[in-house]
């Protein structure tokens, strides 16, 4: 069976692995959850900001059976592949911020548990037409305890909504910020993450008193 | 005038007995299966697996991980930082584990390696955790569950620097 590990051709066989004591000590990555339902903006989200082009990687991800409408079945459990986008920003060398971004429309009971362990909180992407997408992922963040932020993706500087209505619909806690950004901008996708940062240093301080 | 049996004979197929796929089939010519089917993006609908002719590129995840499909180190995140010892490339290794090794000789997140090396996470996951234990790479766990203040305000301040 031919396997091929390098499957663009990359030489990979020149890299070196740096001896002794001089060898680069790793940066602390933090991490930041981009998500929200499909096509909604994230990967263009992470895109914006990224200093890479975004990578994608394939994880497995359970599924739980809603709408269970077989009960004959042993297991109402499926398994599914889904990708994820992701990219990062090196804030300088011994510090990395990553940005993930996740496919939250349908109910995936998930290895978001993995995901959001140690994150500093996540954006929510949200297209005002299908403002149902995002319930997944809100109801999640809420119970994981994570800080969150909804960012409102003007597509093409439209916002069908005001922002009081977005909340509304949402019915998220007051405290939850809601920001309107435009996922096709460096610095509007940076102001979103600079109010997702403030909801982060608000928890490590509480954390720490 | 060809003899009535003539097995190159498609007018006149060989006598009763001789199997179908030996009847048209005239010297110097094999059997040969259909040519597989022109690369499409996907299975045509309807069907189950890869498509009868085509070669499967890539083992099973299972099989790469020597059929383990849990036991994942619950600290080895997506934004795990791995880099490899030195001295790791002259250890036998599968052919995937070399490749994370030969990856690693600067660190690298396990989500990077994953995609990089088109591996499955979980996959990549579960063969970082036995490169680890084998000693052959380094797995650089962080204390904390939740940053603290002065890395979340270095973070706030990178960003703000970004134009």
């Amino acid at each position: 069976m031919d396997f091929d590990p390098y499957p663009d051709n990359r030489v990979v066989g020149t890299a070196r692995v740096p001896s002794g004591p001089q060898r680069t000590a790793p940066p602390v990555p933090v991490k930041i959850i981009v998500a929200g339902g499909f096509g909604v903006g994230k990967t263009t989200t992470v895109g914006a900001i990224s200093e890479i082009s975004p990578l994608t990687t394939e994880a497995e991800m359970t599924m739980e059976g809603v709408g269970v409408d077989d009960p004959g079945q042993a297991s109402s459990k499926t398994t599914t592949t889904i990708a994820m986008d992701f990219g990062c920003v090196t804030i300088d060398h011994t510090l990395k911020l990553y940005l993930f971004g996740t496919p939250g429309q349908t109910r995936f009971a998930f290895m978001w548990d993995d995901l959001v362990r140690g994150a500093l909180g996540a954006l929510v992407v949200v297209d005002t037409t299908r403002i149902d997408d995002c319930y997944p992922a809100v109801d999640y963040f809420e119970r994981a305890g994570l800080p969150f932020v909804v960012g409102v993706n003007t597509f093409n500087g439209q916002l069908g909504y005001n922002l009081d209505e977005v909340r509304w619909a949402l019915a998220v806690r007051d405290d939850v910020p809601i920001v309107q950004f435009d996922a096709r901008f460096r610095g509007s996708v940076r102001d979103a993450l600079l109010v997702v940062l403030d909801q982060a240093l608000d928890k490590a301080m509480k954390m720490r008193s | 005038m060809r003899h009535p049996a003539d097995p190159d004979d498609p007018e006149h197929p060989a006598a009763p007995g001789v199997r179908p796929y030996l009847r048209n089939t005239g010297p110097g010519v094999r059997y040969q299966p259909e040519p597989p089917p022109a690369p499409s993006p996907g299975p045509p609908p309807g069907s189950s697996g890869p498509p009868p002719g085509e070669q499967t590129t890539s083992l099973r995840p299972f099989v790469l991980t020597s059929g383990r499909v849990d036991g994942l180190d619950p600290n080895i995140g997506l934004e795990t930082q791995v880099s490899s010892h030195p001295g790791a490339l002259s250890a036998r290794l599968s052919p995937e584990q070399r490749a994370i090794v030969h990856l690693c000789g600067e660190p690298l997140s396990v989500a990077e390696i994953s995609a990089r090396l088109r591996l499955h996470l979980g996959v990549t996951r579960i063969l970082v955790g036995d490169l680890r234990a084998a000693g052959h790479l380094d797995v650089h766990v962080l204390e904390n569950d939740f940053p603290d203040p002065e890395t979340i305000m270095r973070v706030i301040r990178g960003l703000r620097s970004i134009s």
